[in-house]
């Protein structure tokens, strides 16, 4: 990955289940061993990266990996690893406070049952707080390199979609308007017919129940004369990303489903003008065979091995199998580097899991 | 009495960690039952379609289609599960039209909390309990599921409005639809998952929330593409040691080292998710083809079929 070697900005995306958190992790050891200093921030929560990297847990703050936990691996420390897990619902409240204009205000917020529940409910509010801490993390510490790793998304785009989502839904001025009326009824008096009156609204009370609008109108009257500060903040982000120092990441298995996500982001990311670096496909089969000629039968095998039974005959299948599995990645591999231009690193199936420092340097040293 | 085996149910909702073949197995589970004479739908919920494609059949789309005899697919999205529903409350379309065609509403529709889950989830178990001349119009529901976090949402929907909506339409809906989803004679769910550790990892917790959070009966734990023991743990020495012999011996038995690393680890993960999980376990065999096709689901199905109790036709 020399491509990301200048880079200030490293955003590993690509679909879940893939090693995206290891990539990242790897990637940000990777730059740390070559004396720099790094943050790695992850949104997962599986506490296996935080005990790879030497550390009890992650929280919202940055942890430096202590040099101990380097040398212990068999490592030179190098420059500096940071790690820290995104806390979304944190996040948000930080940023609330950073926008609100008193403290009642903020207060407020805090208190409303539907704020309560942004952070898991509202699709695409992890995404959006990942590029808020991104921008914070970058314009006010002082690291070489911050590594992102994004969520594990339902659909590939809903990282870029994001905060557009999230400002039209706390700026809609219709929804606003619609549901002024049921803020000033006291929550026991409120009657449909005051939902501003409009037929709509009242429908809509019929399926959600007037509590849920209420609580809503409550929201965005909360967030009103807040939304400017949100949108401006919105866009440097977005600008953020779009900068020759940030280059995105895609991750990827060789599974096609995988692969045809990966392919989506890049589309999209290209679409946008925004930097991708080049592409990681993980766990992949390594041939163990000269392409092109066919894998030896059983009656080779058997003559090899010097010996009777049916062990040449399954190791004449396993190698077959194994064979069509490497061609088969390799397939998918050659649609994802094709994509980037040829900008990617293989890295085969490992022997195990990647659980310590020492698992993760030898993934580096792939990149 | 015991609950009746999952292909006499009328619902079985297929769930699990993204990537673990959930389309696969439910595509397969409902070709065994379609196979068996009934009569199965198969829900895919707002997602990228892959069950009729699996089947060499092309997408449904919103609208319920045949793929295979006797199974027919359908994509549930939010946007025609609320026309559908908002046609059933509001009885007149242009009023319907009016009201819900605008940008407004796919505003609420898309940050009032679980409202597009609720209606997705009302059409799906519609469907189950719709009738045609006088009998149930499907055998079996099968509803590929989204990966975990976003199925406990779905799954969760009309508990939830129970918990926090006053008397009215939207509660009778949420009550009727619960009463289903928690009924052992009707319902079951079926995890799936793969024998690698966070996946096994994830079934254990998604198992807990589906006892303690959701109450609907669980039914079975499948765990896909696992490798079968092929060589001894003499063969495995001796292939260890000749791993650096020229061809053809060293690659085939390079080959051999890291099948049987991979079908220990698996059988490893299998053994861990039995000790935390207290559901029938069918282990479902690592395919030889890699390609995921009408022929995989044929294996798959067929290897279903043999997998004894839950899946009994």
């Amino acid at each position: 990955m020399e491509r990301l070697a200048e880079r200030r900005i490293a955003v590993c995306v690509g679909p879940g289940g893939v090693g995206k958190t290891t990539v990242a992790a790897a990637v940000g050891l990777a730059r740390a061993q070559a004396g720099a200093r790094v943050l790695v921030c992850t949104i997962d929560p599986a506490r296996r990266l935080a005990n790879a990297l030497g550390l009890q847990s992650l929280g919202n703050v940055e942890t430096r990996v202590p040099d101990h936990a380097f040398r212990e691996a068999g490592l030179q420390p190098g420059g500096q690893l940071f790690a820290m897990m995104l806390d979304v619902k944190r996040t948000w409240d930080d940023l609330v406070a950073r926008h609100a204009p008193d403290r009642a205000r903020r207060e407020r917020i805090y208190r409303n049952r539907l704020y309560q529940q942004l952070s898991s409910a509202l699709a695409g509010s992890q995404e959006f707080m990942a590029m808020e801490k991104l921008y914070e993390l970058t314009t006010e510490r002082d690291y070489d390199l911050v590594v992102l790793d994004t969520p594990p998304t339902a659909h590939a785009l809903d990282f870029l979609d994001a905060p557009e989502r999230i400002l039209d839904f706390l700026g809609n001025d219709t929804a606003r308007a619609l549901l002024s009326p049921a803020l000033h009824a006291g929550r026991a008096g409120l009657k449909l017919f005051q939902l501003g009156g409009a037929y709509a609204a009242k429908t809509l009370a019929r399926f959600t129940g007037a509590d849920v609008l209420k609580d809503l109108a409550d929201f965005l009257a909360g967030f009103q004369g807040m939304y400017e500060g949100f949108e401006r903040r919105a866009a440097a982000v977005r600008s953020l990303l779009s900068t020759p120092g940030v280059g995105f990441v895609l991750v990827a298995s060789a599974s096609p489903l995988a692969v045809d996500e990966a392919l989506g982001f890049h589309e999209r990311l290209h679409a946008e003008s925004m930097p991708v670096a080049g592409a990681v496909a993980n766990r992949i089969t390594p041939s163990l065979w000269p392409e092109g000629e066919s894998a030896p039968g059983e009656e080779a095998l058997r003559a090899a091995l010097g010996a009777g039974g049916d062990l040449a005959a399954r190791l004449a299948r396993t190698l077959a199998e194994h064979q069509l599995q490497a061609r088969a990645d390799a397939v998918q591999v050659a649609r994802l580097f094709e994509a980037v231009g040829g900008a990617g690193v293989a890295i085969p199936r490992l022997r195990a899991d990647v659980h310590d420092l020492r698992g993760l340097s030898q993934l580096a040293e792939r990149l | 009495m015991a609950p009746p085996s999952l292909l006499d149910r009328r619902l079985v909702l297929v769930t699990g960690k993204g990537g673990v073949g959930k389309s696969s197995v439910a595509a397969a589970l409902a070709l065994l039952a379609a196979r068996s004479g009934r009569r199965v739908l198969v829900c895919e919920v707002n997602a990228q379609e892959r069950v009729a494609p699996l089947l060499g059949a092309p997408p449904a789309g919103p609208a319920i289609r045949e793929a295979a005899p006797g199974l027919f697919t359908v994509n549930v999205t939010p946007d025609e599960a609320m026309r559908e529903y908002g046609l059933q409350v509001l009885k007149f379309r242009t009023i319907y039209e009016a009201v819900f065609e605008n940008r407004v509403v796919r505003y609420f529709l898309r940050v009032v909390p679980s409202l597009a889950e609720l209606v997705m989830l009302g059409k799906i178990l519609n469907e189950v309990r719709s009738q045609e001349s006088g009998r149930p119009r499907w055998d079996l529901v099968v509803v590929d599921a989204p990966s975990t976090g976003h199925a406990v949402q779905l799954l969760r929907t009309p508990a939830a409005l129970l918990d926090t909506v006053p008397p009215g339409p939207l509660r009778r809906d949420a009550q009727w639809m619960q009463e289903m989803l928690v009924d052992p004679a009707v319902t079951a769910l079926a995890l799936v998952t793969l024998p690698e550790e966070m996946p096994v990892n994830e079934a254990i917790d998604l198992d807990q929330q589906v006892r303690d959070l959701l109450g609907i009966p669980r039914g079975a734990l499948l765990v896909n593409a696992v490798p079968e023991p092929r060589f001894d743990a003499g063969e495995q020495e001796l292939l260890r040691a000749q791993q650096d012999d020229p061809p053809p011996l060293g690659p085939a038995a390079q080959a051999a080292v890291l099948q049987a690393q991979r079908a220990e680890q698996a059988a490893r993960q299998v053994a861990r998710a039995r000790a935390a999980i207290d559901l029938p376990v069918t282990v479902l065999p690592l395919l030889a083809s890699p390609a995921w096709d009408r022929s995989a689901v044929e294996a798959l199905s067929e290897a279903l079929g043999a997998g004894g109790a839950p899946w009994a036709r």
